[in-house]
Order: structure tokens, then sequence, then C-alpha cells
């Protein structure tokens, strides 16, 4: 399914964030999403995932209209993603975090025990998956920063979405632990996931991804594979402002 | 990054029980001032490793502990009336086990959401009214009329509940807050219906019944409304619903972008509160038969819920049913010795204030910290072999790290 | 159908009560601003510094209006020492909330001790102008009144000059708009947290000096004056001063216009009403206010 959006403008007071962006993301791919500071992706990311509301434009998920939308009805819709500043339940231990993905449908299955053997198998399987399974029964709030990133990771995973959006998940993380968010974003996606990563990295950027947008002012100037990229004349004037 | 991950894994293997690699290295994020630049701590995961084993056993009693305190409160609830030495003793069962429900019921939001109404008291008020109105109004059986104010006051607390809740925080304290005032204000003036300040007389629905009789009668119905709250509790605490709950209060947006419709679920617990509220209210017009608004819309009946709640902890079943024992008998005992003094607004004002300063996760919590670190503090002397085990290993991990 | 002089007479009367409304409610969007803590306590200050205006006057014998030059100051530094000393050290991630508890407690403390020091009674003071009043196009205006709302009025100017063209009034709104920004740019954000509580809490010192002048005071006075000036804040957009103006302006008008067919006690539900129509249907408010949306 492909995740596209149509005119999306959104203005905070005078500033405007997103000025009419037409964006559509490969499905099944990686695709990265990039630009100078202030140039509108976590404002994009916010409004694709509801967390704001767009003043103006479209976002589709495949056929579905997901515009306006509470954040959770587009989670369910199989849109998932990780916050800037990872956002774990702290005072949770890490395996109730995965758990916490868990979608009850209606009422009385709500009523169902969050600890059903079955659920409590996959959480700590994705958990292992990511490598953080020893912390299992550990608070999220001891754990250290990057172990909480990849616990953020295993918790959206938990919800088997679709589409998975990333914001900066190369952020204060050490190189070895790099590596390996690359590495699994590749094995995830080998998986039919598809990606969508805001990053700074540039390293971590042009190695994972297949397909590239480039956003300034609050639109995107250019896309296209990494190689393309990395030519373009528009985007290194958009990072170098010239 | 050698400096980074020593400090990290210096306290983890200090603490056997799988908690705490990290206090004082890594500050909560949530403490971060967004925008800075979070601390890289080193993340290879293998690092601090407590036994998970360790950590699951540690776990396991709190499977049995809450049916042991379940037993032993069914075997209170029976006897106490019985040991009770005079009826004036027995009353006061009766009014403790009223908190002891409030609280309880209270706990459904304050302690899922972390949501805090300070109005609890007027939902109880109200519950108390409807109750009365119904018997001595609409002539109906007392404890169909319970049941049905009870049903009333949960479909009022839908629309409460959609101002309250569609945003966050604030505005639900101050719903709260408001909808004390409000009814107080209506409850006085209307008093063609609610008999305003003269009060409601509600007539018992034991009629003949001698007063000990009846406090017996009544402590075993609270018992059994409270047992109930418990048991929903509990059920609610274990359901994916709870977790959803849980994960509210933890952080909001976070469960929302997981999946999780919060407003639907804040509002649905919210009812459920408002339910309990109701019933113990409605059960205290049916005991005391006399009801005044002044008393069943007072400010002060929602922060006594709350400081009970909080003292013994919101995070446990029977937190607040443990402060409701402390607070209940306290309030009781000062009237008694003190009679109604200002000073007692003072005292509430000051507890609770002690309690949000220093305990906000209650004095259960606090207390089992505290022996939980003193109990690490032996288990780190035996285990002072496995501290260098792995600190070896780490030693040897680095080195694979920087290779 | 009230005669047209009633009519006029109520709307004096309502704009004279918006003022002090106004003033009140723009110390609470201050602490709200700053913190994002709804000071439950804010109105119990208020009776307390009517209470020490009244003792003023019985005991010292002296005009009510001077205990301002104590009690301004000595709020100023209660509210200092309130966001220094307890407030800030909440956890900022359950800050709104056991905020509105630390403020609740410090109400219910402050009530109880006025209800020690001077008993339940209702009291009130008696000054030789109480019940002069004077004649303005066929409304009867009484002289205090009219003081009240000058004094309202002239703090408010204060507080919007100081906020506006001195140095610690644009790093207070900077600290509101963006506290993260506003360290950066070398604003001692804490500090300047701090005055600014001192700030609101310093409305609430003139705000008692002006009820103490014309109503009659009791320690519990002070949960019907939160319950409306906390509607006016929802209502004008928690966080934003003009809106709050605004919303007290016409709340207070509605309650002044409402007395006349519904009587005082009924006229006071429409603070509630307005909250709860506001929250059900606009929760931003509906004067601006940026900050109300995630609160």
């Amino acid at each position: 399914m492909t995740l596209r959006t149509e005119g999306l403008r959104k203005a905070f007071g005078g500033v405007v964030a997103l000025d009419g962006a037409d964006v559509e993301f490969l499905p099944g791919k990686v695709n990265a999403l990039i630009g100078p500071n202030g140039s509108g992706k976590t404002t994009f990311f916010n409004c694709v995932t509801g967390m704001i509301k767009p003043d103006e434009g479209r976002i589709f998920f495949g056929e579905r209209d997901l515009t306006g939308r509470a954040p959770h009805v587009v989670a369910r819709a199989g849109v998932g993603r990780t916050f800037q500043l990872c956002r774990v339940f702290p005072r949770m231990t890490a395996v109730e975090n995965v758990l916490a993905a868990v979608r009850p449908g209606g009422l009385l299955r709500g009523l169902r025990s969050a600890h059903r053997r079955s659920e409590i198998e996959r959480a700590h399987n994705w958990l292992t998956r990511l490598g953080i399974e020893h912390l299992a029964e550990a608070e999220a709030r001891n754990l250290s920063w990057g172990q909480q990133k990849l616990l953020e990771l295993a918790g959206v995973l938990m919800g088997e979405p679709q589409t998975i959006l990333l914001d900066e998940p190369a952020g204060g993380v050490n190189p070895a632990l790099l590596d390996r968010i690359g590495t699994l974003v590749r094995e995830l996606n080998s998986e039919g996931r598809t990606f969508v990563i805001v990053e700074h990295n540039m390293d971590l950027v042009m190695s994972i991804s297949d397909h590239i947008v480039v956003f300034d002012r609050g639109r995107p100037i250019a896309a296209g594979p990494p190689e393309r990229i990395r030519t373009d004349e528009r985007v290194l004037g958009a990072y170098l402002g010239v | 990054m050698p400096n980074a991950s020593d400090a990290a894994s210096t306290p983890a293997a200090e603490q056997p029980s799988g908690a705490a690699p990290t206090p004082a290295a890594q500050p909560s994020h949530a403490a971060l001032p967004s925008g800075a630049a979070p601390t890289p701590a080193a993340a290879q995961p293998s690092e601090a490793a407590p036994a998970p084993g360790a950590a699951s056993s540690f776990r396991t009693p709190s499977n049995w502990l809450p049916l042991g305190a379940a037993a032993l409160l069914i075997v209170a609830i029976l006897v106490f009336p019985s040991l009770a030495p005079n009826p004036y003793i027995l009353s006061t069962g009766v009014i403790v086990l009223n908190w002891a429900v409030l609280a309880t019921a209270w706990n459904f939001v304050g302690g899922f959401t972390g949501y805090i109404s300070l109005g609890h008291g007027a939902l109880a008020g109200l519950g108390g009214y409807a109750t009365g109105l119904l018997v001595a109004k609409a002539d109906m059986p007392s404890f169909v009329a319970l049941v049905v104010a009870a049903l009333l006051v949960a479909a009022l607390a839908i629309p409460i509940g959609f101002a309250a809740l569609r945003v966050r925080g604030a505005s639900f304290v101050i719903v709260s807050i408001a909808l004390v005032l409000i009814l107080l204000l209506v409850f006085q003036s209307w008093s063609s219906v609610t008999g305003g300040s003269r009060g409601l007389v509600v007539p018992r629905p034991f009629p003949g019944m001698l007063r000990p009789e009846h406090h017996r009668v009544f402590f075993f119905l609270y018992g059994g409304l409270l047992l109930l709250a418990l048991l929903t509790w509990w059920l609610l605490d274990r359901s994916r619903f709870g977790m959803g709950l849980k994960a509210i209060r933890e952080d909001e947006d976070k469960a929302e972008s997981l999946g999780t419709p919060t407003f639907a679920y804040k509002l649905t617990v919210f009812v459920i509160s408002a339910a309990f509220t109701a019933l113990a209210g409605g059960l205290y017009a049916l005991w005391f038969g006399d009801l005044d608004p002044v008393f069943q819309f007072s400010v002060l009946t929602g922060s006594y819920i709350v400081l009970m709640a909080l003292l013994g902890g919101v995070r446990n079943l029977f937190g607040p049913l443990l402060g409701a024992l402390v607070v209940g008998i306290a309030l009781e005992y000062f009237k008694v010795e003190f009679g109604n003094s200002p000073l007692h607004l003072v005292t509430t004002g000051l507890l609770l204030g002690l309690v949000v300063m220093f305990m906000p996760d209650g004095v259960i919590p606090s207390l089992t910290a505290l022996v939980q670190r003193l109990r690490n503090r032996e288990a780190s002397s035996i285990r002072e072999v496995t501290a260098a085990d792995l600190a070896e290993q780490r030693r040897r991990e680095q080195e694979g790290v920087n290779s | 159908m009230p005669s047209g002089a009633l009519l006029f007479q109520s709307i004096i009367l309502g704009l004279l009560l918006g003022g002090l409304y106004a003033l009140l409610a723009a110390g609470l969007t201050l602490y709200f601003g700053i913190m994002r803590v709804v000071m439950i306590a804010h109105s119990a200050f208020l009776i307390l510094a009517a209470y020490l205006a009244w003792w003023t006057h019985s005991r010292l014998g002296i005009d009510p209006l001077l205990s301002m030059v104590v009690t301004v100051p000595l709020f100023f530094g209660a509210g200092v020492l309130l966001q220094r000393g307890l407030l800030s050290r909440l956890r900022p991630a359950t800050l709104t909330m056991m905020s509105v508890l630390i403020t609740f407690a410090i109400a219910l403390c402050i009530e109880g001790l006025l209800g020690y020091a001077f008993s339940g009674t209702q009291r009130r003071i008696q000054l030789g102008y109480g019940t002069a009043s004077f004649d303005l196009f066929g409304a009867r205006v009484a002289v205090v009144k009219l003081i009240a709302f000058g004094l309202a009025t002239v703090s408010l100017a204060a507080l919007y000059l100081l906020m506006k063209r001195t140095q610690f009034g644009w790093a207070l709104r900077a600290t509101i708009q963006h506290r993260d920004a506003a360290r950066l740019v070398g604003i001692d954000t804490e500090r300047t947290a701090g005055f600014g509580f001192g700030l609101g809490l310093a409305t609430a010192a003139i705000g008692g000096t002006a009820l103490a002048l014309d109503t009659t005071i009791y320690p519990s006075l002070h949960w019907h004056w939160i319950g409306p000036l906390m509607a006016i804040i929802v209502v004008g957009g928690l966080g934003s001063v003009a809106g709050a103006a605004a919303a007290a302006l016409l709340l207070g008008l509605a309650q002044s216009l409402l007395q006349i067919p519904m009587g005082a006690t009924w006229a006071q539900t429409v603070f509630y009403v307005a909250l709860f129509a506001t929250l059900a249907v606009r929760p931003q408010g509906f004067f601006g206010g940026r900050l109300a949306q995630r609160f």
C-alpha cells in the first residue's frame, strides 16, 4: 500500500511549516525524508500520523483517506511511527511496553487478559529479534538511550504495521548500534515492510534507502534514488544555502 | 564510550532484581529539555545484563499476594461486626468502608490513567441524592433506586467526561472542581426538589430494624461493594484495556500512536468509576437517611478521597483501601477528639502537600522500595563474585567493541 | 421586562465586576503560561488579602487600601517562594496534575488558618465612604465599586506595560512562549518563572483588597471565586491574557444581566455553563490561546 500526500499545508501562526507538500513513498522500499533543519520533516510526520491536523491537503494510505483521522486510527490502518526523542512508557517493563501495542478489538476482547501466552511469546520474540530480550523485565526508564530506541521499535513492530515511520533513528546512538539499526531496517524491509525514515546522518541514509525525498521550506524539492540525490544541485543548494 | 558504559553497569551489578541499571548516568528522558541532545549512552544490548531468571522469580509473589490479601479482607469484613464492641464502632466501620469504596472507585481513573479528579465527592453526592429522590419522591424500592441512580450518574458522566477528557490534564481537573461547585449551587438553590439546605430525608430501606442491626447489614453491603470494585479493578488491571489505560498514564501521545483509542478508553473508565462512586453515595443515603448539600457536595470529600488513594498508592490494587483505613479512621478519631475545627483543613492540606512532594507514589510503594533497597544491600554482598564476573565480562565485551 | 435604567445599571455593574475578574484571571493565566499550572490557591490568596485588608481597617483603623503596601510585596515574595520551593521541584511528567494538588492543599491550609484565626463569622469593612454612590446617566454606582474597578484597571495596565516594555517582561514572555529557546538566549528561566509567579500572586493581593471594600468575606469564600476564574481562563483560551480579559468582561456582564431574571445564585451558573460548553465545543477557547490545544 502506498503512503502519499496531496498538497499538505500547515502553518503555526505566521510560520508556514508545510507548504503544499505532494509526496509519494515507494511501497515495499526504504524511503528517506531529508532536508535542512526546519524544512518541515517532523511536521510532515506529525500530520501524516494524525498528531496534528493539516490546514489543507489530503493523506492517503492505499485507497484509504487518512486526512484528519486520530493517531490511533492511522496506527490501526497500518502506519506505525517512532518519535524523535524516543518515547517509551517509563514505568512499565520492557515486555509490557511491547504488549501495550496489542490492539483489543471491541470492548469484550479488550477485557481479555493482557498477558495471554501467545502475545507474550510474540512480545518476547520481538525483544529477542532486537537484542534486548534479557531486559524484558526491567522498567523502561532504567534502560540506556539506545536500548530505549530499540524498545520503542519493538513496540511499533508488535502492532504489525505495514509502513513504519522512523523519526531520526540514528539520533544519539553509538556507531555499533547505528550499524545494527541499519541492518535491522534492511532485514525488516526485506520481509515486506515499507520504511520512511527522517534522518540527518547521511551515511545511514545513503547506505540503507532506496528512495530519497528532499524537503526544503515545507515542500519536496527533489526525489529519487540515493545516487541521483547525491548529485542533485537543488539539494546541495538547500543544504548549503546557495 | 568506556566511561558511559562503566557508569551504566556498576549499579546494575549491585542490583540483581533486574531493575535500575542506569538511574544516575542516564536521566529519564522525560526530564530532558526537548531539543537538547540526548546523552549518547552505550547501547550495547548485552552490557549490564541482569540474569533474567532473577527478575522473573522476583515477580512471582505478586501473583498470590493479591489473593492472600483478598482472603484476609473477606475474613476481616465477615468478622468485624461480631468483634465491634459497640454500635458506634460498627458505624465507624461503615464510614471507613464507604471511604474505601470511594477511594477504590476513584482509582479507576486516577490509578489507571493518571488523571486526578477532585470532583468524585460530587459524583457520590449525586448518587446519594438520586437514590434518595427516587425513593422519597418516586416511591421506588430502595435497592432498585440505588441501581437506577448509579446508572443515571453513569449516563451523566458521559457528557461530563466528554467535556473534561477531550483535552489533556488541566481541563479535567478544572471540570472536576467545577462539578462540585456547580452541584452545590444547584442543590442548595433548587430547594423545591432537593429540600435545599433543609436537607433531604431518605426513607429507611428496612423500617423497624434496630440500629446495630442496621449498621451490620450496611457494613456487609459496603463490604460486598468494595469486593466488587476491587475485583473489577483487578480484572481491568490484567486486561488489554487496562494495559492501554496504563499506557495513557505513562505517555498519552505514545499510546495513541501505538493504536490505543485514548479518548474512548478514558471516557469508558471514567464512566465505570462514576458508577461505583454513585453506588457508594447511594448506599450512604440509604444508610444515613439524611442528605445535606453542604456535605454531599463538599470539595473536602474529593480531597479526602485523593489523599487516601495517593497515600496508599495509586498503582496498587489495595493502595486506596489502605489509605482509606488510615485516613478514614484518623478523620473519625479527630472528629471525636477535637470536633469540627478549621484545623482539619490545615491538616488535610499539609498531609496532601507532603504526600505529593515526597511520596507521589504512595506510602506502600515507598516502603516497598525501602525494603527492597535494604534487601539489595544484603544481596550485593553475597553476590560480590557475580559482580566481579560481570565486570570481567564487560571488559571483554568492550574490547570486542573497540577492536 | 426590566426597565431601561435597571438594565443600564446591571451593565455598569457587570463591567465593573468584569474588571476585577480580568485582573484575577490575568494572574491565573500567568501561572498557566509559565508552568502549565492551574493554581487553585489563587483565590484563597485573594481572600487572604481581603482578610488582611479587613484586619488592617478594623484593628489598626487604617484605610484598607493602605494594606496593599504590605500585602503586595508580601504576596510577591510568597509567589516566588511557591514556585521555587514547591512547584519547580515536582517531576515534569506529572507536573500539571501534582501542581493542582499542591495548590489545592495550599488553598485548604489558607482556608483553615483563616477560619482558625478569624473564625467562620462573616466580616465586612465599614467604611466612611462605603455607602457613598453617585449618579451616572441614571445608574447608581457605589464609589467603592468604582475604586475596585480603578484598582483593577490600573494594575492590568501596569502589568501590560511591564510585559511589553521592560526587560523583565520580555524575558517573561520569552519564557512563556518557548522555555528552551529562552534559555538558549541567556534568560535565567527559573528566576524569571519565579518572578512571574510573584507577579501573579501580587494581582491576588490587589484584587483581594479591592474585593474587601464592598464584599462580605468568610474563609470558604474562595471556592466561589476559583470556579468562575477557572471558567474564564478556559473560555478565554488557557494561556492567553487578552483572551482571559475578554472572557472576564463578557462573563461578568452576563452574570450581572442574568441576575435580573434569575437571582444572584442561579446567575453564577453562567460560568459553569460557559466552561462546559467551551470544553465540549471548542476546547482551545474562544479567544486564541495557542497553548490550550494540548492541555
